[in-house]
């Protein structure tokens, strides 16, 4: 006796026979050539092995536990499912149907019944109006939930079988790889015997013009119910940071998401709706997976991976995870003390130590890490923002004639090791390979062993007011080779 | 001439309700129906039919924005068309809500739908030296669109791998729903005049969710001795 099934319907296979060994047969009866495959799908509703898409040109799985059978008594497509030889990675066998020349709202009539020891089991009927124009239909699923379990699927896929198998995560051979399909899970349910929504306006989630459409979520969840006018509407979100998973979470009901605002069209190209959910959306500031010791999370931030100890520029931590100590770091004596008041060029560092990874920015400036590998750079240190404690550091003045009593500090930095120095916008490097000057105020570090003099041509008399620094006018540099000169396109 | 200003920076297309035209312009699709909160005064251009009305705050908003200096200066703009939006040429991060809620720095707010529920909230667990003090945060709450302005490009820090400590300063947004703690890192030695190492405090978030910051320190306090 076997028990009619509607649209969504789903049951312990137990409640309808003991038996594992099952028959299923499928027919579809309309215009046009319809393809009946069998998915054997993973944990995560993936085609994890291609072995386990059972279509006319695979006709079983390795073990046989998917045998096609081909047409017989009255079905267009049969299966033989055994389901205790079904490997333990599979857990969805999905029966689907896909046709290149007709749709399924042209479907006349149509079954999914599974067939156990010459008996019918379940039965579950659908035609065309249950569809629209698509070209792919998920009839029915056979999956593991504890027990084996049936559901009555019926759900329409937008676009034909290359794009369901792409949504299952399979590959296309032939064809240009599948662009990110959609992860599964989403909470997409077509609307049932709708007139045709050819762009399924699941809000904020329609598939993008001739991508594949939001895989079908796990069975449990099937639930359109038969005949409704309306769509269903998918299943909320689970609330905030579950959903930030990876998961395309449901679009919800708001239909305004992505408003189409005619009239001020420009045509929409190019366009790939972001999934909603904060994670979604901010995929892009994520962290960036550490490449080493300092890596670049982004132009303006920078990720240093502790063990060895830090210096950094005071202030400039602005987050970190693991178990971090900061201190302070005491610049050398008392006569750099005074340098540091003098010349408002100090450096004041601190020490970052202990084990994890700190976030280091400083006033959005752009940061570039640089590896010293023995060698040896002069820095305007202002433009320091962080660097390895073993480096040497040691602060110069450079003394001009022209600037009584005053001269222009920097800092020399040398030994094996990484520092990172920021600039205030897209900084220029100049080779040198003559006589080179730049604005003292703009340059950031230049290469040692080279001629640096101070020239004071620009004769702005700015020490005559209160506050301003000695430093003026122009750094002049003579060098050869490798020499070169860092500015920035910022005066501070 | 031509290619340069006409081509190269023509508006992008139409996309989500609100996307990003460049990384410091937040440009919103507005239909009639459902309306935008936005900063007051972060408009650049609009194109089509828009009013903006400097906007009354429920009463209870009011009280507390006064109250807790984390007041919002928003205004409503209804209408049909494209609207620009930008804040002194700070990063925008534009995001859509799924039924989640988001706590927010209020000067970090540049729009959101006025479909998401919003309010002025004392963040939790935080007990700052004095009583009477706290920190007051924005929380949006619901389904829809936000767009938040950040000094530079921000960065999402996952809170489920592993405790994540934020400088206040640099905070932007977190999800609701993690465990904050305070943690003190200031040193006795920090009370000798320039022997502090510049990071005294920071916030630990944890749980199932993130923490948004920005790369660079805003002066303007997030405390307040008002609470």
């Amino acid at each position: 006796m076997a028990t009619e099934f509607s649209r969504g319907q789903k049951s312990p296979l137990s409640n309808l026979t003991p038996g594992t060994d099952l028959y299923v047969g499928v027919k579809i009866e309309g215009p046009g050539t319809w393809d009946i495959s069998c998915f054997g799908l993973d944990e995560a509703d993936k085609l994890s092995d291609d072995s386990y898409f059972v279509f006319f040109n695979q006709p079983k799985s390795p073990e046989e536990s998917i045998q096609l059978l081909g047409a017989q008594s009255g079905d267009t497509e049969s299966f033989r499912l055994t389901l205790d030889k079904v490997p333990d990675k599979i857990r969805k066998l999905s029966i689907c149907a896909a046709s290149d020349d007709a749709t399924a709202g042209q479907i006349s009539s149509g079954w999914f019944r599974i067939v156990v020891g010459g008996e019918e089991v379940m039965k579950f009927t659908f035609s065309g109006a249950d569809f629209s124009g698509e070209r792919a239909i998920i009839i029915g699923d056979v999956y593991m939930k504890s027990v084996w379990r049936v559901a009555a699927v019926g759900q329409g896929f937008n676009g034909g079988l290359a794009d369901l198998i792409r949504s299952y995560g399979g590959e296309v051979a032939d064809e240009e790889p599948a662009p990110a399909a959609p992860p599964a899970n989403t909470g997409f349910a077509p609307p049932p015997g709708g007139p045709a929504p050819a762009p399924a306006p699941a809000p904020g989630f329609a598939p993008p013009p001739g991508g594949p459409a939001p895989a079908p979520q796990p069975a449990p969840q099937f639930g359109a119910p038969p005949g409704g006018p309306a769509p269903a509407p998918p299943p909320q979100a689970p609330a905030a940071p579950a959903a930030a998973a990876p998961t395309g979470a449901p679009g919800g009901t708001i239909d305004l998401s992505k408003a189409p605002a005619q009239g001020y069209g420009d045509t929409p190209t190019m366009y790939q709706p972001t999934p909603p959910g904060a994670m979604n959306s901010l995929a892009q500031y994520k962290e960036k997976p550490t490449t080493g010791r300092y890596t670049q999370q982004s132009s303006k931030m920078i990720k240093v991976t502790l063990g060895p100890e830090v210096l950094t520029r005071k202030g400039s931590m602005v987050a970190y995870q693991g178990n971090i100590e900061f201190d302070h770091k005491g610049s050398g004596g008392l006569k750099k003390m005074l340098e540091n008041k003098m010349t408002g060029q100090g450096l004041s560092m601190m020490i970052c130590r202990g084990e994890g990874e700190v976030f280091l920015a400083e006033d959005s400036t752009d940061l570039h890490i640089v590896e010293l590998n023995g060698r040896t750079i002069n820095i305007n240190a202002n433009n320091v923002l962080c660097m390895d404690a073993t480096l040497a550091v040691e602060t110069k003045r450079m003394e001009s004639a022209g600037l009584p009593g005053g001269g222009f500090f920097h800092i020399e930095v040398s030994g094996q090791g990484t520092i990172v120095v920021m600039t205030h916008g897209t900084p220029m490097t100049i080779p040198v390979q003559g006589p080179t000057s730049t604005d003292v105020n703009a340059t950031v570090a230049w290469s040692a062993g080279m001629r640096v003099s101070v020239s004071s041509q620009v004769r702005v008399q700015r020490n005559l007011y209160a506050g301003q620094s000695a430093e003026t006018g122009c750094l002049d540099f003579m060098g050869m080779g490798e020499a070169f000169v860092v500015v920035q396109p910022y005066e501070v | 001439m031509e290619g340069f200003l006409t081509q190269q920076y023509q508006p992008t297309p139409i996309g989500d309700r609100m996307s990003n035209h460049g990384s410091k312009m937040a440009k919103v699709i507005m239909q009639p129906g459902v309306d935008i909160m936005a900063k007051a005064g972060s408009m650049v251009a609009y194109k089509g039919l828009i009013d903006f009305n400097p906007n009354p705050p429920a009463m209870g908003n009011l009280i507390k924005s006064w109250a807790t200096g984390e007041g919002v200066q928003l205004m409503q703009a209804t209408g049909q068309g494209e609207l620009y939006l930008a804040d002194y040429g700070a990063d925008v991060v534009v995001m859509q809500l799924a039924n989640e809620a988001l706590s927010v720095n209020g000067p970090n707010i540049l729009a959101f739908e006025n479909t998401l529920q919003w309010g002025i909230e004392r963040v939790k667990d935080v007990k700052m030296a004095f009583s009477g003090m706290g920190m007051f945060n924005v929380v949006l709450r619901g389904q829809g669109w936000v767009a938040l302005t950040s000094r530079g490009t921000p960065a999402v820090l996952d809170t489920r791998e592993a405790p994540t400590f934020v400088d206040t300063d640099a905070l932007v947004a977190y999800t609701e729903g993690l465990q904050i703690t305070p943690r003190r890192t200031a040193k006795f030695s920090s009370l000798i005049p320039g022997r502090g190492s510049g990071e005294a405090f920071q916030l630990g978030f944890q749980g199932q969710g993130f923490v948004v910051v920005q790369p660079a320190e805003d002066a303007s306090s997030k405390f307040s001795v008002r609470g």
